[in-house]
């Protein structure tokens, strides 16, 4: 069969968790939808002929067309890739009627849809989450012994080393753990850490630790074994309700208290550690969301202790300390103004660098800064400033679109060359004898000269893990406008390097690269953007600066500097000469979709689910209002923190028997799908 | 005290294949039982192992070199005083690998593959573990001292699969301490106390499901289904009896290390106990990345290894005196790991007597990178196969794959050739060696209009305030004093020429009797090669 239907990837698509009663469906289908789809569809797709498993002669009724929105979804988006019908069908709608069906989509299943929390869903801690909470709970790190030695990586967390990297979630963040489940091998590996833990806790490397735990002085010469009944009895009470990050009840705790019951020295040693390993191991530990007991089939607001929860692990990626806990035991979180006092607090904290660190990291791909350097100290001197600049925006109140343009900039000895006069604001650096090369903490600088830098995507690190324009601009139509796009069909060769006997520039062979119609669904959105940073070379370094060196080595993409053409035009129609102009427009035509995509990033990682089309009103009002206030990244911490799927959840009904649930995992058309 | 430990090793552990997993709890369990001990060991007397330690960044040879002795009468080099009083179980091999220079990945790559083109074939350890290691928990175990060396990766591996990819290696004692006697697997006791664990955490997931939502239930469904699973691993390995007769949980955990010194004390601890009860049989362990930046601070040196070992180019006494301080120190380690062997009894003699420990380096001059004299030591007597007590120089430079052939074939292992070399060591049984002997050659020197061309020995000096200096030694007249800058040192390979007799040709003067040559403008070697090589071999 040789319809060349579904070209692109299908697992791209949406498996949405909107419900046939998020949405309100009118009259339209029958008299405007139908009739489209009878004339150009139907042949395929119904009756005697069901291709690819869809069959429209089977909807009839509003309820048919309610409850298959997710194939409406997919109506939508191969008619916007003008995927179907086929090339070769016989008939084909008209744009204006392929228009109409999109306009009536989007009408029905997006905008008509009412905003509602998700559904409850407990998760399991991500690694770096696991890391921190175990840390934090008990007021000391589990390390790796292993030499730290310059320009070599090492993992110093025992629990990142040896936990299974756990992969990004739908919402391409990892704390969205969901489709991620626990495995014997990880059950394994937190009883092993939850061993080491308390080895160290009752080790008396750490006196205070524990005694915060049994609540009372402990004499100088104190041995484990000496531990009285009493004292254990207080240390499972004080441990359990930190740990489990709530109250707990005395029948909860009745199990526990019981197994130490006559017991001492020893004998009462061991069953305390075996307790408290086995909260360590318990699913109130090791998922998050679990113990919130909401009342069944209703949306409501989550309780206090939930709120505490979700807050910490979004501005911290890690549990409640002390004072936030307090906060929900004292109902403090409900007012709004103690909310934002909260958030305050926290941002300031050093634990808020995991906003830069984890969150913008996963967010950029910063991890790729690897491709960029070989060299282990490099690498992290390129990596440091993205997360530095990132870290300065989130926790020092600046505006949102100061992620494109901004006159701060981080940077040290390392990275210097790239601020050619604006170096001089560093603190000079000298080299200690016998140190060969040596990572160093950053400087704040203020760009005076080196203009071409200000903003996120003209940092060096960034520019060089993105090499030529196709990588460039395609990070930035993702990660920056938070467009979609589709893979690449896999029969298309990349662009070759220079070849000797070739008049044409590199931008040239391009340009005739997009004169194929399928190649130029994608590339008129990216070149543009791509093409108008040609001026930065792979290193990350500016062409145009006086300081430039060209590399010794020529790579590919490297064209004469007077051939390069940085000019553009994006498909919405603005034209620019160079990137300063791309980013002027990036600033005005584009800062919606900037700030858009921001919020949208900032709610699924808080969220730590992908965003639904039941979000979308959340994420139109936080938007706007960004935007219209000029708003701040501590401003859209408080504005998601506030918003409704944040603070409330709906929590469904109790189901009759355990595995009677299916994953919700909608597989359209699982013939036609390709790969 | 271990002495009162009488293993049987027949129904001790039974067999898997790879290196060490991820953390093998209850993952070891998929081989089948098998009887202990391949055709090399017998039980009374305890099976063979082999062992290496690696030194990283080469050496300062005059502190390394044995210079002049013969097989059985010679004298240790300062920097072997650490260790010399195991003389009578070490084989000393001088002359090993002939390269002129060579990068610190491939000179890393050649200490146990034999060349650094070697790339799609085990190490040699490898395939000695493959040979000897099937009967024990774990294949093999590799080792090291710290983190990933990004820029050239091959500086921080010596272990190398069927494959040619590098296998990662292990720094911490306590965690290898836990694979090899905390699992589940090799401890009853481990097993009990996870299945109450798992009865515990069972109990309070149905406590909470009975209450839950359709989501929570889910949550609590896979919980549960993990907690069973687990269970029936644990009941599998009851039923499929690893009992061992030494009781692992009377074993010590070591304690978690403060510095360098005490990470590799305790690991060469726990080498000794997994040899001893025959968890392995095969250990290779890094001291440090060749090229390893670490600072040695608990020796009160601020400098990094590396620019310490290029001693020529960051030369001053204080420099030198530090690398040195480095350099006993890793020998230390070698006589650390040798008296740990010899203190554990097994038959009729040690853990050392039953084994062969491979110390050494991947170059030898640690500034010019020159891989020949690399440092080289067997030590152990291999059950008898290895002749110790003696000195070997042997009387042309030695691929190290003719010893990793030699020691494949010590080991049992059937094959003609290993990665360059076909031709095995000789002499390591104590057969007939060819032996270094001194060729007759005349020495002099010229000088005219600044031009000196003197024919002798080269030697650096042995002043160690003359790092940079070398002689020619003249029958009859006092030494040729070569003084140069680090690009004719280089250039001209002098390191490779030491202990050779050379003609060298250059620009100088003369102070008195002394002639000294300050720029080189030829070299020629006598005998050998007057230029080994300038590629990065």
């Amino acid at each position: 069969m040789p319809a060349p239907c579904f070209r692109f990837l299908l697992p791209l698509l949406a498996v949405t968790f909107l419900q046939a009663k998020d949405v309100k469906i009118d009259g339209t289908f029958g008299s405007e939808i139908q009739p489209l789809l009878e004339q150009y569809c139907i042949k395929c797709h119904g009756g005697e002929k069901v291709k690819g498993d869809v069959d429209f002669t089977t909807i009839a009724t509003k309820q048919d067309v309610a409850a298959n929105f997710e194939l409406w979804e997919l109506v939508a988006d191969v008619l916007a890739f003008e995927e179907m019908p086929p090339e070769e069908a016989k008939k084909r709608p008209s744009n204006a009627e392929s228009q109409q069906i999109q306009n009536w989509y989007q009408k029905q299943f997006i905008e008509s849809v009412q905003a509602r929390p998700g559904n409850l869903q407990p998760r399991r801690l991500s690694a770096p989450e696991y890391r921190n909470t175990l840390r934090s709970l008990f007021g000391f790190d589990l390390e790796v012994s292993i030499i730290k030695a310059e320009q070599t990586v090492v993992e110093r967390s025992l629990a990142l080393k040896l936990l299974p990297t756990d992969p990004p979630g739908a919402s391409g963040y990892v704390n969205d753990t969901h489709s991620a489940p626990l495995t014997t091998v990880t059950w394994e590996l937190y009883a092993y850490l939850a061993d080491r833990a308390l080895q160290k806790l009752f080790s008396f490397q750490q006196p205070d630790a524990l005694e915060i735990f049994v609540g009372e002085p402990l004499p100088p010469a104190f041995r484990a074994a000496d531990l009285t009944p009493d004292q254990a009895r207080s240390l499972i009470r004080n441990f359990a309700p930190r740990a489990l990050r709530r109250p707990v009840t005395e029948t909860t705790l009745a199990p526990a208290l019981n197994a130490l019951k006559d017991l001492n020295g020893q004998t009462l040693l061991d069953a305390t550690k075996n307790e408290l390993k086995a909260l360590l191991v318990s699913p109130g530990f090791i998922y998050r969301g679990l113990l919130f007991e909401g009342e069944p089939d209703k949306q409501q607001a989550v309780d206090s202790y939930e709120l505490a929860e979700r807050l910490s692990y979004f501005l911290w990626e890690d549990m409640p300390d002390e004072t936030l806990s307090k906060s929900a035991a004292s109902g403090d979180l409900e007012d709004p103004q103690k909310l934002v006092a909260e958030i305050d607090r926290m941002l300031a904290s050093p634990k808020s660098r995991t906003l830069s660190e984890s969150f913008a990291h996963q967010w950029f791909g910063l991890a790729d800064i690897d491709d960029a350097a070989s060299d282990a100290t490099n690498r992290e001197a390129l990596r440091s400033q993205a997360v530095d600049f990132l870290n300065y925006l989130f926790t020092e109140d600046r505006p949102v679109i100061e992620l494109i343009d901004s006159k701060t900039a981080f940077t040290n000895y390392i990275t210097a060359s790239f601020y050619p006069k604006d170096r001089a604001q560093l603190i000079k650096y000298n080299k200690p004898k016998g140190i060969e090369r040596q990572l160093v903490p950053n400087q704040r600088i203020t760009i005076e000269h080196a203009t071409e830098r200000g903003g996120l995507l003209t940092i060096p690190g960034i520019l060089a893990m993105n090499r030529g324009p196709v990588l460039r601009g395609t990070w930035m139509l993702r990660k920056i406008l938070g467009e979609r796009l589709r893979d690449p069909p896999a029969n298309v060769p990349a662009i070759e390097a220079k070849t000797p006997d070739a008049d044409l520039t590199f931008r040239e062979r391009f340009d005739q690269h997009r004169s194929d119609s399928t190649c130029a669904r994608c590339h008129d959105r990216i070149d543009p953007l791509g093409f108008a940073m040609q001026h930065y070379d792979n290193s990350g370094a500016y062409k145009l600066s006086p300081s430039y060196k060209a590399p010794i080595k020529k790579k590919e993409h490297d064209d004469d500097l007077e051939s390069l053409d940085t000019s553009g035009q994006l498909p919405s129609g603005e034209t620019f000469k160079n990137f300063e102009e791309l980013k002027s427009i990036l600033l005005s035509a584009k800062r919606g979709d900037i700030i858009r995509n921001a919020v949208e990033q900032v709610l699924a990682y808080a969220l730590c689910r992908k965003l639904e089309p039941h979000d979308r009103p959340t994420v139109d009002q936080i938007a706007q209002t960004i935007d219209e206030t000029n708003g701040t990244w501590r401003d859209l911490f408080i504005e998601v923190s506030e918003s409704l799927p944040f603070q409330e959840t709906y929590v469904s009904a109790p189901s009759s028997s355990l595995s009677s649930t299916q994953p919700k995992v909608a597989l359209l058309f699982p013939k036609q799908s390709h790969r | 005290m271990k002495q009162r430990w009488k293993i049987d090793r027949r129904t001790f552990l039974r067999g898997t294949a790879g290196a060490l997993l991820p953390l093998p709890f209850l993952n070891l369990m998929e081989g089948k039982t098998r009887n202990a001990f391949g055709g090399l060991s017998s039980p009374d007397n305890g099976p063979l192992r082999f062992v290496t330690l690696f030194k990283p960044n080469g050496v300062h040879p005059p502190s390394w070199n044995i210079n002049g002795g013969t097989e059985f009468d010679f004298r240790m080099s300062p920097l072997m005083a650490p260790f010399s009083k195991h003389k009578d179980d070490l084989l000393i091999l001088d002359n090993m690998g002939d390269f002129g220079f060579s990068s610190h990945a491939n000179s890393t790559r050649r200490f146990l593959s034999g060349h650094h083109q070697n790339k799609d074939s085990a190490s040699v350890d490898q395939v000695i573990a493959n040979k000897i290691g099937e009967d024990t928990a774990h294949r093999s175990l590799e080792l090291t001292t710290e983190g990933l060396f990004t820029g050239q990766f091959g500086c921080s591996y010596i272990s190398y699969d069927k494959d040619g990819g590098a296998i990662p290696r292990e720094s911490d004692p306590q965690l290898v301490f836990d694979r090899l006697f905390r699992n589940p697997m090799s401890d009853p006791n481990q097993r009990r106390s996870m299945t109450s664990l798992l009865d515990r955490v069972s109990d309070d997931a149905k406590a909470l499901n009975r209450n839950a939502g359709r989501e929570d239930r889910q949550t609590l469904d896979q919980y549960l289904t993990v907690v069973r699973e687990t269970e029936r691993r644990i009941e599998n390995m009851e039923q499929s009896g690893s009992n061992p007769r030494i009781d692992f949980s009377t074993l010590q955990r070591p304690e978690a290390s403060a510095n360098l010194n005490e990470q590799v004390e305790s690991m060469i601890d726990l080498m000794a106990l997994a040899l001893w009860t025959d968890s392995t049989r095969c250990i290779t362990y890094m001291l440090g990345n060749s090229n390893s930046r670490m600072i040695f601070d608990f020796l009160g040196i601020t400098e990094q290894h590396h620019y310490l070992s290029h001693f020529f180019r960051n030369f001053s006494r204080t420099n030198l005196d530090s690398l040195l301080k480095i350099s006993l120190w890793h020998m230390e380690k070698f006589d650390y790991l040798l008296t740990k062997l010899k203190s554990y009894k097994e038959g009729s003699g040690t853990l050392l007597d039953n084994s062969v420990v491979l110390f050494g380096s991947g170059m030898g001059h640690s500034d010019n990178h020159t891989a020949q004299r690399i440092p080289i030591i067997l030590a152990g007597q291999a059950k008898g196969r290895v002749k110790t007590g003696r000195y070997i120089r042997y009387s042309e430079n030695q691929e190290l794959s003719s010893l990793h052939l030699s020691l494949l074939k010590t080991f049992g292992v059937d094959t003609d050739s290993y990665s360059a070399s076909d031709s095995p060591l000789p002499g390591l049984d104590g057969g007939y060696f060819p032996e270094f002997r001194e060729r007759p050659f005349e020495s002099w020197v010229t000088q005219e209009a600044g031009t000196i061309t003197a024919q002798g020995r080269l030697r650096m000096s042995d002043n160690l305030d003359e790092a940079k200096v070398f002689y020619i030694d003249i029958t009859g007249q006092e030494s040729v004093r070569i003084e140069v800058v680090f690009r004719d040192f280089h250039d001209f390979n002098l390191p490779y020429h030491v202990g050779t007799p050379i003609t060298l040709t250059g620009n100088g003067s003369s102070n008195g009797s002394q002639l000294l040559i300050t720029k080189v403008t030829e070299l020629k070697s006598l005998f050998g090669k007057s230029k080994p090589g300038t590629q990065n071999g």
